[in-house]
């Protein structure tokens, strides 16, 4: 039988169980698709409840003495129906104000400079650790620049002063950003961390039930006595493994991709953002590449690590330190500003986000992303190549080795330890 | 020229134990067997019945000596030598989630059964085996006993000249074990050669044309049953086993 043919059994075989298999099919296909557009969907109506909750309530401010003259801001107070104005200043107003039964307390004094009749200061005391009392003070805040502005201009009139002289500087904000910029940019700032982590939760099941699965249901020596080369074996484990971790990868980027806009429509309202989200044509290449190399590489990783388990616990913590290594230089992609520069090119995961992110964003950096894939797949090979002579191994292949990746490396590779050199554990 | 099925000379394995360090688990052992034979291995547990088997079925390397199933060389031509052998043992499972007719599909085709004779290969083994109710459920909702017809069916789905069966009976209740003892002699009748590894001496007087009992994993008697009990001058194989032993026990501790 031709060795292609063989692995194109052994791995219809291994796809078939698994998607009868629960666990797989919830964390590398379900997972993928719902998780994070659901908890996108969660924290921003949870963002909008509260902010919600927080504009309904009235904020409780104390006035210590209204400013002589100034009759007008009293009733711009009043007019605030969202401030609810004491009777009289409370005893230790600071610590009420600390305590929660006070939001603010405003005070009146006098200018510190000459100025305009009338002219005075204003001293808002508030808590900012809470979010009612911050709430508070921005009312507070907003109703004395309503008076503010509506005196200044009565004012200039009486001195028959026009309001464009006096003006001081204006501001005017102008977004050079569509829509579509916005939105892609955004979707940089979080796709590449889902995007790594559902590719590592596609594997992560797969690679424990390639190896250590076969070894607790007790089909490991069924596998191994059938006409097929132990290469053919492990090329379908691997692919199996791979296609999970492809699987998960693509399906998350495309979920997120498609709910973005639903999902932050509620929030978009309010703010006025105009956001579209859509990932340019041209990424998609760049993006199945990226899902392709990462899933690669993850895969021959995990799978090198469970080859040494023999019950699906033990490969889960085998796998773990893995996963949790392979997430550390993401965390690192958080950081603002940061480039796809050559050097980050040779720097594997990190590479493969940063192209993905990237692309996302319509940007593509040719000479990056040609290091990137050179890089990923001189790695993928060294991990197969890694895997393959650690499954050299009797002792691992039959799962009567009792260590695992790194005692393994120092007895067998380093040659320190218990074990001669060359030398197998019972089967 | 006729094949021999299977041809085994001075095969050894050695394994390093822990505690034990350096053990000889299989010594230099010879034997072969004939087309249409049932070879029982009888030997206590730890006699090293179970790495033989494993090193004719490829699973294990030999340190050292040679061993070939239907002139394939165990070493050099390991997959050939699989295609040629079907290889049950207490401890070769099934996929769960593969239905019983799924399972005989997968190991036919793997194992290099022509692809256009599959489907009808399958649908007789599921009436031979009498699960054609069953076929089509996963293997994971079978009893026990419906288990093991179908891993007996998947052993032989490719059709093989040569069957290892490792200690069958093993955790069977005694209908069961009686089925398979039933099923073995069948496939002999059909010209299989079968090894066959037990420690239940009914069951290796009951089957077996010939048998080699394996000790400390040397084997330190191979015949018939009849020039078993003349060489030895016993009766039973159970005291026939026993004689063998003490006297291999007493040439290793003059």
């Amino acid at each position: 039988m031709r060795p292609w043919r063989a692995v194109l059994i052994l791995y219809r075989r291994e796809v078939v169980s698994a998607l009868r298999e629960r666990t797989i099919v919830v964390n590398s296909i379900l997972v993928p698709i719902f998780l994070y557009p659901f908890l996108l969907w969660a924290m921003f109506t949870g963002i909008t409840f509260v902010q919600g909750q927080s504009e309904g309530l009235a904020s409780r401010v104390a006035v210590a003495a209204w400013p002589d003259g100034h009759d007008g801001l009293a009733r711009e107070f009043a007019d605030e129906e969202r401030v609810r104005l004491t009777d009289r200043v409370p005893a230790g107003a600071d610590a009420r104000i600390r305590d929660g039964d006070l939001d603010a307390l405003v005070e009146f004094l006098p200018p510190a400079t000459a100025g305009l009749e009338g002219n005075f200061r204003v001293r808002v005391t508030y808590d900012e650790s809470k979010e009612r009392s911050g709430i508070a003070k921005d009312r507070v805040t907003a109703a004395i620049d309503r008076y503010r502005e509506a005196w200044l201009k009565r004012e200039a009139e009486t001195r028959a002063v026009a309001p464009a002289r006096w003006e001081g500087f204006a501001i005017e904000r102008r977004n050079v950003a569509t829509g579509r910029d916005m939105g892609r940019f955004l979707l940089g700032l979080m796709l590449p961390l889902f995007f790594v982590v559902m590719v590592a939760i596609g594997c992560f099941y797969p690679a424990v039930d390639a190896t250590a699965g076969e070894r607790e249901r007790g089909t490991w020596e069924t596998l191994m006595s059938v006409a097929a080369s132990r290469t053919s074996i492990v090329t379908a484990k691997y692919l199996y493994v791979a296609t999970f971790g492809c699987l998960a990868g693509t399906l998350n980027l495309a979920a997120v991709t498609l709910t973005m806009r639903p999902v932050l429509a509620p929030l978009l309202e309010r703010t006025g953002e105009q956001m579209e989200f859509s990932v340019p044509l041209a990424a998609l290449p760049v993006m199945i590449a990226g899902t392709l190399l990462l899933a690669a590489f993850v895969a021959a990783g995990m799978m090198m690590f469970a080859a040494f388990a023999r019950t699906f616990r033990e490969g889960q913590s085998m796998i773990t330190p893995f996963y949790l290594l392979i997430l550390l230089p993401v965390m690192f992609l958080q950081t603002p500003g940061i480039q796809f520069s050559m050097p980050l090119a040779f720097v594997p995961v990190v590479n493969v986000t940063m192209m993905v992110r990237e692309a996302v964003t319509g940007a593509f950096h040719w000479p990056q992303i040609g290091v990137t894939i050179v890089v990923s797949l001189a790695v993928v090979a060294a991990c197969v190549y890694a895997a393959s002579l650690v499954l050299r191994f009797e002792d691992v292949v039959m799962g009567s080795y009792t260590g695992g990746l790194a005692g393994f490396l120092r007895e067998r590779v380093l040659g320190r330890g218990r074990r001669p050199r060359g030398a197998e554990g019972g089967a | 020229m006729t094949v021999t099925p299977v041809a085994v000379n001075g095969l050894t394995k050695f394994f390093y134990d822990e505690s034990r360090g350096e053990v000889r688990a299989v010594d230099g052992i010879d034997f072969s067997c004939r087309p249409g034979e049932i070879f029982g291995l009888l030997g206590a547990n730890g006699a090293g019945k179970t790495t033989t088997l494993r090193m004719l079925a490829t699973i294990l390397t030999p340190t050292s000596g040679a061993a070939s199933i239907m002139g394939f060389d165990v070493s050099r031509r390991p997959e050939d030598v699989r295609r040629h052998l079907g290889f049950y043992s207490s401890t070769t499972a099934l996929y769960p989630r593969l239905t019983g007719r799924e399972t005989l599909d997968f190991f036919a085709r793997i194992n290099g059964y022509p692809p256009a004779r599959i489907p009808d290969r399958v649908e007789a083994l599921v009436d031979r085996f009498g699960f054609r109710d069953y076929a089509g459920v996963r293997v994971d909702k079978l009893s026990q006993g419906m288990k093991q017809k179908v891993s007996i069916a998947r052993t032989v789905a490719h059709d093989p000249p040569v069957l290892i069966f490792d200690e069958p009976t093993v955790g069977l209740d005694v209908l069961n074990a009686l089925d398979m003892q039933k099923v073995i002699g069948e496939l002999r009748n059909e010209g299989k050669t079968v090894i066959f590894s037990t420690h239940i001496m009914s069951e290796a007087e009951r089957l077996c044309d010939r048998i080699a009992i394996i000790h400390h994993g040397r084997i330190h008697a191979c015949d018939t049953l009849d020039r078993l009990r003349a060489s030895t001058g016993k009766h039973y194989l159970e005291d026939i086993f026993v004689h063998v032993v003490e006297r291999a026990g007493e040439r290793a501790w003059p």
